[in-house]
């Protein structure tokens, strides 16, 4: 008899003793990149997660969607997510609950406004279905905001939040339905490497040959890495995020906001999901959530949004993201050792994996780089090319609070 | 059986959890987020145990190897006044 299968299209199957590729890590990025790979017919195709698909923090995400960045290649690889994103639920006959509510940045301060007015110039090059709001528009969209935390903002209206576990569990089923192999609890414990290629993954659950591996293991993706000899230049930051009681919608679309470091949306349920960040990150591999990440949370929410002071917090979490330094992810191949491939350093990894998926799918079948994916290569911290986005909101030890 | 509440902050009955477990969320932890039960105001204090009973049941394992999914704080819901600092200008 099987044993449990953890969620639909995941599999207690022994291991077969050689795959086409071979994908570390069973969360959004690594499952999605099977699906992609698999429409692609690259063969047989096996995902390897060290516990239950989701577990890290595809599960634990804010869950936003935006592609209204600063520079053209963030504009560039997440305008690509986004359009996948808005027809994603038909692509994988699984409704991922994308909510199109618009996604908010606010803007707090005049010299943020004059930034995002400049901001918005590029958008719209890009075809992004921007506004550039001001006080007014944004106090009519989110009425119950802080009066004093608005001057102004921009609505990126075709943008907005899906539901990170059943976006999982679609990737999972549409890729189990095209072979696919999804193996939980099944740890990489090291890698077969002759003469600079990768040969074969050893596992918990045995040894299997093949001459692709993507290293797509989240906030372990450093150290899976270095099991091939790899080095990736990423560190491991804890971040923490909070539930409430679900409460009559009172928020419509996404709002982040870099004044104080935080990102927040009502989900259909009608509880108010959000995290926020302390102005330098802490490095930790840790994922015990502190009393002063929730006080932060609550003290800068509050601030947001007043009427939030009489409800009540349900549930605190946390999560580790890779960060690299420019806080972009590592998508491509790793220079030191052939059909090793790289899929992490994430921070916006929810929004940007349908189009990392289909775009690393597309390199690793066809061997030739897709244009979009090309400033993302891990060449750069090398070569100096660092991508100077200055539109997240993200806590950043290297280029201060961007 | 159908009528049996077991999650009562979200409504999850004995047989929507054996639907899930038939479809495959068949782990404590993906169980509860297919279904929402352990997610509500009571946060699994009430639910938890009857439904590792019932997945344990189903899936022919001992109980002790349906391990409850982490505990998260607060213990009990705390209003976000209560924990904002209150010098914050």
């Amino acid at each position: 008899m099987l044993g449990p299968s953890v969620i639909p299209g995941a599999t207690s199957r022994e291991l077969a003793p050689a795959y086409d590729a071979v994908i570390v890590g069973g969360g959004l990025q690594g499952v999605a990149l099977a699906y992609e790979l698999a429409k692609r017919q690259f063969g047989r195709i096996a995902v390897l997660e060290a516990a239950y698909p989701g577990a890290g923090a595809s599960g634990r995400n804010g869950e936003m969607i935006r592609s209204a960045f600063a520079t053209d290649e963030w504009i560039g690889l997440f305008d690509d997510s986004l359009r996948r994103w808005q027809t994603l639920s038909a692509e994988l006959d699984f409704n991922v609950l994308f909510t199109r509510a618009g996604y908010l940045l606010l803007a707090s301060t005049d010299a943020a406004c004059e930034a995002g007015a400049r901001n918005v110039v590029l958008q719209r090059r890009h075809g992004l279905h921007v506004e550039l709001l001001g006080h007014d528009e944004v106090r009519a969209l989110c009425p119950e905001m802080s009066p004093e935390m608005v001057a102004g903002g921009i609505l990126q209206t075709d943008a907005g939040f899906a539901h990170h576990d059943a976006t999982l569990w679609a990737y999972a089923q549409a890729a189990a339905r095209r072979g696919v192999e999804i193996h939980p609890y099944t740890t990489v414990t090291g890698f077969g490497v002759a003469g600079d290629a990768v040969r074969s993954v050893a596992s918990s659950r045995g040894e299997i040959s093949t001459d692709v591996v993507v290293n797509a293991s989240g906030g372990q993706a450093r150290e899976i890495a270095l099991l091939a000899g790899v080095d990736v230049p990423i560190e491991t930051f804890r971040l923490e995020a909070m539930v409430t009681e679900p409460l009559a919608p009172f928020l419509r679309p996404a709002v982040s906001s870099p004044a104080i470091m935080g990102y927040c949306h009502q989900t259909t349920r009608g509880e108010f999901v959000g995290g926020t960040e302390p102005d330098v990150p802490t490095p930790s591999t840790s994922i015990k959530s502190t009393l002063d990440g929730a006080r932060d949370m609550a003290t800068k929410f509050v601030r947001l949004f007043p009427r939030l002071a009489g409800v009540r917090m349900m549930r605190h979490w946390s999560g580790v993201v890779t960060q690299t330094a420019d806080v972009a992810p590592i998508l491509g191949r790793a220079p030191e050792v052939d059909g090793f491939y790289l899929d992490c350093g994430w921070v916006y990894g929810f929004v940007g994996a349908p189009a990392a998926a289909a775009l690393m799918a597309e390199l690793i079948a066809t061997g030739s780089t897709p244009p979009t994916l090309e400033p993302f290569g891990v060449e750069r911290f090398s070569t100096g090319r660092l991508i100077r986005e200055t539109s997240l909101v993200v806590a950043s030890t290297d280029a201060g609070v961007t | 059986m159908s009528k049996t509440i077991l999650c009562l902050c979200r409504d999850v009955t004995v047989q929507d959890v054996r639907r899930a477990v038939a479809e495959g969320y068949d782990d404590m932890e993906t169980l509860k987020r297919f279904t929402g039960a352990c997610t509500g105001p009571c946060q699994g204090k009430t639910c938890v145990d009857g439904i590792r009973q019932l997945l344990a049941d189903l899936t022919g394992r001992p109980l002790d190897e349906v391990p409850a999914p982490p505990r998260r704080p607060p213990v009990t819901p705390v209003r976000l006044g209560t924990l904002a600092a209150r010098d914050e200008d």
